[in-house]
């Protein structure tokens, strides 16, 4: 297997930097970091919560609510994999509007979190994971604080260039099953590249949960953003349900506006 | 207000129910016979829920301040006695909760007096409900939740609408709306048809308790809470708990 860049991106690293003073408050740093995981059916959201939980269950305090389609199939998988108490799973049911359930109304969503960082108090990181539904689907940053994007190799090495909110603007698009590469004809540099682009920088992960320099990449990636939101210099930003904006070549960097979009020129908050 | 209430763009997470309709449809019930389904909850589950909202407006007007939160557990567990699905029970919770959490944001102070001591657990009077017959789940929540928290979305409603001026025949309404909108909306997922004919439905379903409005408007006491029982609804709603692969969790 050709060596893969972990990490790709101009700015990968969540650090501190200067908000304009229109822009959302920082995540608040005494409870659980809320972290969403969204992406198409089948790439692989379960699995990879099922690696966050096996590779740092040990370092950090973890909960996980799920939120499915039908019934609570997903919060059963994580059960039986045996990562985490079970206890610690909690599956919310979506009355067939996934969409609904993490972004126009999260009621449901947020009342478990809530119930679920009460009940297990203090959790360092709650995983919240959308049913599986399709490109458009993303979390409100009313509900998470940060949201991982799902893509894998066998979905079609195309879709990352096709871009869409998730792809272009989750704080990590992770590109999943590389392992599998080879045997789908999928070229994995090409399309973690197309990514590289389709974000303008932001961080991307090509991940195998079978190769364990890429779950230690995931890892720290975890580490840094909760290390952020701690710190108190994570700033929600919500990956919006519209195609991406893109800015005049002559449009001053003033940073007045309050919308999220990531620069090269600048580590951004977060990010 | 009223309007507001009742609209299903609510953020409430009341999408998550078809008050049973998925299982009945499963067991057999003929997408046809719908609106005999709607009409038969009117008659039943519906008027117990309207009549508990109708009350426990009446209890904010009316009762002493003090007495408010008892008054309010006691009507709370009149409504646990005439509801005896224990499924039905845990989804009314869960979007009486909904409701709590957008209230609290819309009528910072609306349901602090009338749920001080209200919440199971919270009091030593403390009602029957979902969570006495599951320990493990809705008790060990109640018991430290907020005290807005535990309260069937009826009682709820009726809370604020005391609170924001709805009266007595319109909060009826309400109730009933809510209950065959929800099948109808649900419908459209499960057996789509003609969504004309569902809103047909809905108010064909309206009118058929139209002639209950004034006497379930009327109602003050909790003992005069009408309690019929609705076997099947029942029986389709514990259903409904443990259908495997369902689109709805009530």
């Amino acid at each position: 297997m050709p060596e893969t860049a972990l990490l790709s991106s101009a700015s990968a690293a969540p650090g501190p930097s200067a908000h304009p003073a229109s822009a959302p408050a920082p995540t608040t740093p005494q409870r659980s970091l809320r972290l969403g995981i969204a992406g198409p059916v089948g790439t692989g959201k379960s699995s990879l919560i099922a690696t966050i939980c096996r590779a740092m269950a040990e370092e950090i305090r973890i909960g996980v609510i799920t939120n499915d389609i039908y019934t609570d199939e997903d919060a059963r998988f994580l059960r039986s994999a045996g990562v985490l108490d079970p206890e610690r799973i909690r599956a919310v049911e979506t009355g067939a509007c996934p969409h609904t359930a993490i972004r126009d109304d999260v009621t449901a969503n947020l009342a478990a979190v809530e119930d679920l960082e009460a009940d297990f108090a203090p959790l360092d990181l709650v995983l919240v994971e959308s049913g599986g539904d399709n490109l458009t689907a993303t979390f409100s940053p009313d509900l998470v604080d940060a949201q991982i994007f799902v893509l894998d190799v066998a979905g079609g090495g195309d879709v990352a260039r096709k871009g869409g909110p998730g792809i272009g603007r989750a704080d990590l698009l992770v590109v999943n099953k590389i392992d599998l590469a080879p045997h789908v004809g999928v070229d994995v540099e090409q399309m973690v590249a197309d990514a590289v682009e389709a974000r303008e920088g932001s961080p991307v992960l090509a991940l195998s949960r079978h190769r364990e320099d890429t779950v230690d990449a995931l890892r720290g990636w975890v580490h840094q953003i909760l290390a952020a939101h701690t710190g108190g210099t994570h700033v929600p930003q919500d990956p919006g349900p519209m195609a991406p904006h893109f800015h005049a070549e002559d449009e001053e960097h003033a940073h007045s506006h309050d919308h999220a979009h990531p620069h090269e020129h600048a580590p951004t908050a977060g990010r | 207000m009223a309007l507001l209430l009742a609209d299903s763009r609510l953020p409430v997470g009341a999408h998550v129910t078809s008050n049973g309709l998925e299982a009945a449809l499963r067991e057999g019930l003929a997408p046809d016979r719908i609106g005999d389904y709607l009409a038969s909850r009117m008659q039943t589950v519906t008027a117990v829920e309207a009549g508990v909202a109708v009350i426990a407006r009446h209890l904010v007007l009316t009762a002493a301040p003090e007495e408010l939160p008892g008054r309010v557990a006691s009507l709370r567990a009149h409504w646990a006695a005439r509801t005896p699905s224990r499924a039905q029970r845990e989804i009314a919770v869960v979007l009486g909760d909904g409701l709590a959490r957008l209230a609290a944001v819309l009528w910072p102070t609306i349901l602090d007096a009338a749920t001080v001591t209200a919440a199971p657990g919270a009091g030593g009077d403390a009602p029957v409900g979902p969570g006495g017959d599951d320990p493990g789940g809705a008790a060990r929540a109640a018991d430290r939740r907020a005290p807005a928290r535990g309260l069937p979305r009826a009682l709820v409603l009726g809370l604020i609408a005391a609170a924001v001026g709805i009266d007595a025949p319109a909060l009826v309404r309400l109730v009933a709306y809510d209950d065959a909108q929800t099948v109808i909306a649900a419908q459209l997922k499960l057996e789509p048809s003609d969504p004309r004919f569902g809103a047909a439905q809905v108010l064909a379903a309206c009118a058929a308790l139209d002639p209950e409005v004034g006497a379930l408007a009327a109602l003050t006491d909790p003992a005069q809470l009408p309690s019929s029982g609705a076997p099947l609804t029942e029986h389709w709603a514990e259903a409904q708990a443990t259908l495997p692969r369902r689109l709805f969790r009530a």
